[in-house]
């Protein structure tokens, strides 16, 4: 930035001044002529050329421009700048401190812990503020520190107050109550497997239980006697039976690539699944997109887009095929149900018809499966089938 | 030829130019301001001396190239 100077120089001959100033080699920019004087400005740095050699003229500074201009007005208003200066970093420093930290939770062992937690990871009075993702990062940092403890946890900011929020996580400790327990059958079904580790085995392979039979003794007895109480364990496979239903259309809508693809480009940001599409898209019908990430900057992802151009068609399952797609669905929905060790053992249509193009399909399953849960029981108490005993399925 | 010329010119200002309007003139690459009067102001250039005639001639901006006078001009005339 160019600093200029407006100087007046008193003098009645102003052509020699002019003159002289030439020879100086002195850059004067809109010069006005007054009665006995003569107004220019002149570049800051020349100041000192004047002053040299145009001894027997006085030269006055009227005005100053640039950054003459400013550092005189900063010397000028220093203490109010200063003072605003000041100011606004108190400001900026106090509406981005936290000065009190209030966690709002009646257990004051639990607020104790919360306030130690935050601490650590750097929340407590006379902190500064954070961004909403760094509170979210304190969040689940604590909450999976002290998973065992805390169920949920809310930062709120209130001007300068931090208040958290907490919900106490509650573990039904039942378990610890009562140490002794009966492993009992959840289903009718015929044990086809026992795998006991603790407590006295009640059924053998091929014996038909009902449900609420003793599978597995807690009660530990001799000569009818009971000797031990001990939370019997263990796992017992029986045979259980289905019947169950199912309906499927019979017909299924397909899309079908035409060979028609075009490109485009389409940005999403990596915290949100909200995606942008840059060009407008040139495929007017249905379509099948593939993206393919070009590269990421500043958290946001660039894809190539494919644009394939897809027509529905309409496909109609023969019986066949609809019944083995009927069975198929009822097998995999059954099979989400079970562990390793459970298996479909036999499957049989009991009934099929084709209704208001659906295909409806009974079908009778039997299944291995684990039937066993465990029964706690009061081990003071002799009635262990009592209503009364909480019941605990693993 | 010309066009090479104009190109020295505007790259190494090497040449003298006159701009002349209807109150003002403006020269660039003078060498020296031989006098100065309400009525006429000299300068020397390179191969000539120009000499500007006119009423209530002042110098509104000048440095050490270029001078701009306002004025009413009557007469510039080169002095070889």
């Amino acid at each position: 930035m160019k600093s200029y100077l407006l100087v007046r120089i008193k003098t009645t001959q102003k052509n020699n001044l002019l003159l002289k100033l030439n020879k100086l080699d002195v850059d004067i920019k809109n010069i006005s002529y007054e009665n006995e004087s003569l107004n220019f400005l002149i570049r800051a740095e020349d100041l000192a050329k004047l002053k040299k050699y145009l001894l027997s003229y006085k030269v006055e500074i009227i005005t100053e421009t640039g950054l003459f201009k400013l550092k005189k007005e900063l010397k000028k208003n220093n203490l109010i700048i200063t003072g605003l200066l000041f100011g606004l970093i108190i400001f900026l420093i106090l509406s981005n401190l936290i000065v009190k930290i209030n966690v709002i939770h009646e257990d004051a062992d639990l607020r104790e812990l919360i306030t130690l937690a935050l601490a650590e990871e750097g929340l407590t009075p006379l902190s500064f503020k954070k961004s909403y993702d760094e509170y979210e990062q304190i969040i689940a940092n604590i909450k999976e520190q002290y998973q065992d403890q805390i169920e949920w946890l809310e930062i709120d900011i209130e001007g300068m107050v931090a208040n958290i929020r907490v919900e106490e996580r509650i573990i039904n400790d039942y378990e610890e109550n009562y140490n002794t327990c009966h492993i009992i059958a959840d289903k009718a079904g015929i044990i086809k497997s026992i795998v006991t580790n603790k407590g006295i085995l009640e059924v053998s392979i091929n014996d038909y239980v009902q449900k609420g039979d003793i599978l597995i003794n807690g009660s530990i007895s001799l000569n009818d006697e009971i000797k031990k109480n001990v939370c019997a364990s263990g796992k017992i496979y029986a045979e259980v039976w289905y019947q169950v239903n199912a309906s499927l259309p019979m017909v299924k809508e397909v899309s079908k690539d035409t060979n028609k693809m075009r490109y485009n480009f389409m940005i999403k940001t990596k915290t949100k699944t909200k995606e942008t599409v840059l060009l407008k898209s040139r495929i007017d019908g249905e379509k099948r997109v593939e993206n393919k990430l070009l590269f990421s900057l500043f958290g946001f992802e660039f894809y190539l887009q494919k644009e394939y151009e897809v027509i529905k068609e309409t496909y109609e399952y023969t019986p066949k095929e609809a019944e083995d797609l009927a069975i198929k669905l009822i097998e995999e929905k059954l099979a989400l149900k079970l562990d390793d060790f459970e298996e479909i053992i036999e499957q049989k249509v009991l009934q099929k018809y084709v209704k208001n193009n659906n295909i409806y399909i009974d079908m009778f399953i039997a299944v291995k499966e684990q039937i066993g849960v465990t029964q706690y029981f009061d081990e003071s108490r002799s009635d262990t089938n009592d209503t009364d005993d909480n019941n605990h399925s693993n | 030829m010309r066009i090479k010329q104009n190109l020295q010119n505007f790259l190494f200002d090497q040449e003298y130019y006159i701009d002349i309007f209807a109150n003002n003139i403006h020269i660039y690459h003078y060498l020296d301001l031989l006098n100065i009067s309400d009525t006429c102001i000299k300068l020397k250039l390179e191969k000539f001396t120009l000499e500007i005639e006119g009423d209530n001639l002042c110098i509104s901006s000048m440095d050490k190239r270029e001078i701009l006078i306002k004025g009413l001009i009557n007469n510039v005339r080169f002095i070889r």
